[in-house]
């Protein structure tokens, strides 16, 4: 049988490091083709090639045998290949047949004859969706069909499904694995991105698996176990030259300093518990939807816990609840984002202004004026303990690398003398060099005498950093492991379903 | 310290200013004679005081829409009360309390509600007009009481030829710039425009900031009230329903803070006041008629805003944050 999609060797580099390399990868016509890997290893932008939503530095795409360069996922779409994302593309405040021809609308639109051919389309394919609904009062399983309907009015050939299954309840899920049994059996192709192994394994009829952004391997799925696929996913090479040894010694835990009880946020976070210890790093793993960020969040007053039930937190033994950051900093708790540019640093500011901003946020109000010398001695003392490489201190942010400016933002928390100090995913988008000395402000942190979190969702990171190591699976803590006896194979089957 | 990205539009305007003015001094006779540069500067003085307060709050990304409202009530409202016979202090402390409490609702609303500044500072102008018109005073037009003539060189008179409405903006563009550049409050201007999310992490208490901002601008309107109706004897409260509120905005944008904060100071000001004033006197010397004035007036705001977003371009995070 002819692949309906071929690629070869596709490459693409986002400034300078390739996001995934040399892939090659053939879809089978009617194939329901799983593609795995941990955060990061590079699934997402590979099916973003493939849709046209990113455009790849190297490498062919074949569709059908023949070569086809996209531009603009409108482009895909038209050749075929749809993409549903994890959140929805539809629009929440129209009909579902609204949404199903939007875009191909006739000029003159008639309500009834479309909400009639929806309806038409919706049977032809047994999918139970009332066309005249609105989408935001459909559940998260309607919604998925109303996607793969659109897709398949397109007359898509293949489909990709970025986690379809992420927010979908057992009952929804089942249902979900019916529908990927009717586009094969009407010859679409499913590419199939998923955390969840057993899904994977059930209705798959090949695997790839991808590591740091090199495809691991393929082969049908009757081949695979889930052990078989964990170890592809987590035996890496390049780690073990980075991040060196095992752990073989662990600081012992000081005095608590936090305890979070029972706390809730929404559908994210799940009665969710744990205790921070000084003196040492807790290493929280966990995949996306973990609500291991937004725990932390919680703690640091960046979001608020639920009105009712919300649970409890305890700083130093007493109970606190911040509406807003500022308190939280005032009390010495540092939250050092996963997203720089969004919520960490200031662009238009130089280095040494960004430090001195984070030791204003704390000062009292008595200090009025800003003060040039100090702003310098400032500057030039966390340049020099961080090693932040600026040609000078005045240096814009903007202008920085990922690493100094990780780096600049540390400095700004640390300025404040915080006692608990989270790093949300300390080293993302930073360069090689700069990963090992960060690593090394962590643990002279902790060396300090500090209490240190480090979120992160890469596992060689966790398990070199960490003293402690706290799993987190939909929305709570669900496992503890010393990195001493833990293996990467562990962690993994403890944060996966 | 904080210039960067605006700096190349401050040359750009700069050189404009330069052109222009050099153009209007060949061309036009009586141009560039003392006498017509002094009433080019205080024809604009006004408008440069209130450019100030915008900055304030454009640079901590928002907008006021109110300031003209501000500058017309308040100093009405302090005229009507030293007309009723209280004293100099009272009367005043009367206008600066109706300031604030403007400035209040503004950041109130903008903060802590969560509306969009443009529509709240549209609404809340609309409405402090409407009270100030229909229900404050007797008559649209404030005279200026005898008993207030103490106070009232600041739109008066000259000193050593040059017009006091001159020098207090001066006065108040100093002031600003030692807010805006010397203190930490300044710096929490810079940082909420900068980045929203990142000033409330680092621990700052934003959204008082806000309010305060909102607070600054219409008290620095009321400001630019007093000197206006002690130029003219009188404040005439019928002022809101002109246009002036667009020139202020494009003595802002011209001068080259962007509308997506953070970035800009006084200097922008200062010269976006320049540029503005320097057209229009010409445009007045050529006998323009006012209409024509207008239009060619939007049309060098709207190439500001162009300029603007080519120079400072928005990205998605600014574009989601931002809302004007």
């Amino acid at each position: 049988m002819n692949p309906i999609l071929e690629l070869r060797g596709l490459t693409k580099i986002y400034a300078r490091s390739a996001a995934v390399e040399d892939i090659d990868f053939t879809l089978l016509p009617g194939e329901v083709h799983a593609l795995l890997g941990e955060n990061g290893a590079g699934k997402s932008t590979l099916t973003k090639m493939i849709a046209g939503v990113v455009s790849p530095t190297r490498g062919t795409i074949l569709f059908d045998g023949k070569e086809i360069h996209l531009r603009t996922p409108s482009e895909a779409v038209s050749a075929g290949i749809a993409m549903v994302f994890q959140e929805t593309s539809l629009v929440p405040s129209m009909t579902v047949a609204q949404n199903l021809f939007l875009g191909n609308e006739k000029f003159f639109n008639r309500v009834h004859g479309t909400n009639i051919s929806a309806q038409q389309f919706m049977q032809s394919l047994s999918f139970d969706v009332d066309p005249t609904a609105h989408v935001a009062n459909l559940g998260a399983a309607k919604k998925q069909m109303v996607e793969i309907a659109r897709a398949m009015l397109l007359k898509a050939r293949i489909i990709v499904f970025d986690e379809p299954t992420a927010t979908l309840t057992p009952e929804e899920k089942r249902h979900f694995f019916e529908l990927v049994v009717t586009l094969k059996a009407r010859g679409v192709s499913v590419i199939f991105i998923s955390h969840a192994l057993e899904e994977a394994l059930q209705i798959s009829d090949r695997i790839t698996v991808l590591r740091d952004g090199k495809l691991v391997v393929t082969d049908a799925t009757s081949n695979f176990d889930r052990a078989k696929i964990v170890q592809a996913m987590v035996g890496r090479t390049l780690s073990h030259e980075l991040y060196g040894t095992k752990k073989t010694r662990v600081r012992p835990a000081g005095r608590r300093i936090l305890r979070v009880s029972n706390l809730r946020v929404g559908n994210v976070v799940k009665n969710n518990s744990l205790s921070i210890f000084a003196g040492q790093i807790t290493g929280i793993f966990g995949l996306v939807g973990s609500g291991r960020t937004e725990t932390f969040k919680v703690v640091s007053g960046v979001i608020k816990r639920d009105y009712t039930n919300g649970g409890e937190v305890f700083l130093n033994g007493k109970a606190v609840r911040y509406r807003v950051p500022a308190p939280a900093v005032r009390d010495g708790i540092a939250y050092i984002t996963e997203d720089r540019k969004v919520e960490g640093f200031f662009e238009t500011m130089s280095i040494k202004l960004n430090v001195y901003v984070g030791r204003l946020a704390k000062a009292g109000l008595h200090k009025f004026w800003i003060r040039n010398r100090e702003m310098d001695t400032l500057g030039d003392k966390w340049i020099k303990s961080l090693q932040v490489r600026a040609v000078t201190r005045a240096a814009r942010m903007i202008e920085l690398s990922g690493g100094n400016q990780q780096k600049a933002v540390i400095a700004k928390s640390l300025v404040q003398d915080p006692e608990l100090i989270i790093f949300d995913e300390p080293t993302r988008g930073v360069d090689v060099g700069a990963i090992a000395e960060i690593h090394q402000i962590i643990n002279r942190l902790a060396d300090e005498g500090k209490a240190v979190v480090v979120i992160s969702s890469y596992l060689p990171e966790v398990m070199l950093l960490s003293d402690r190591l706290l799993v987190a699976r939909q929305g709570k803590v669900v496992e503890e492991f010393s990195p001493i006896d833990a293996t990467e194979e562990k962690l993994m089957y403890a944060a996966v379903h | 310290m904080l210039g960067g990205v605006a700096f190349d539009q401050q040359i750009i305007v700069g050189m404009l200013f330069a052109i222009i003015f050099t153009g209007f001094s060949l061309a036009l006779p009586g141009f560039l004679t003392i006498g017509n540069l002094f009433t080019l500067m205080r024809t604009v003085a006004v408008l440069g005081i209130l450019g100030l307060g915008m900055a304030i709050v454009v640079i901590g990304r928002g907008i006021d829409l109110s300031m003209i409202a501000a500058l017309a009530v308040p100093s009405g409202v302090t005229l009507a009360v030293a007309a009723a016979g209280y004293g100099l202090i009272a009367s005043l402390a009367a206008g600066i309390a109706f300031a604030i409490a403007i400035g209040i609702l503004n950041g109130f609303l903008v903060a802590y509600a969560e509306i969009p500044p443009l529509f709240t500072t549209l609404a809340v102008g609309i409405g402090v007009a409407g009270v100030g018109q229909s229900g404050l005073f007797e008559y649209d037009i404030v005279p200026w009481p005898p008993s207030l003539n103490s106070i009232a060189w600041i739109g008066r008179g000259a000193l050593l030829g040059i017009p006091y409405s001159v020098l207090a903006f001066a006065a108040a563009a100093v002031v600003v710039a030692i807010f805006l550049r010397r203190t930490r409050l300044g710096l929490f201007v810079y940082s909420i425009g900068d980045n929203l999310n990142a000033a409330r992490i680092a621990g700052f208490a934003v959204r008082p900031m806000v309010v305060l901002q909102y607070i600054l601008s219409a008290c620095i309107a009321l400001f630019a009230g007093l000197v206006l109706s002690a130029s003219s004897s009188n404040m005439d409260t019928r002022i809101f329903n002109l246009t002036w509120i667009y020139d202020v905005i494009l003595v802002v944008v011209l001068g080259g803070i962007g509308l997506s904060g953070g970035r800009g100071g006084v200097l922008n000001v200062l010269l976006g006041t320049l540029l503005i004033g320097t057209i229009v006197n010409g445009m007045t010397i050529l006998d323009i008629s006012f209409e024509m004035q207008n239009f060619i007036k939007g049309m060098v705001l709207l190439a500001a805003l162009l300029l603007d977003s080519i120079i400072n371009p928005r990205n998605e995070e600014t574009a989601q944050q931002g809302d004007i």
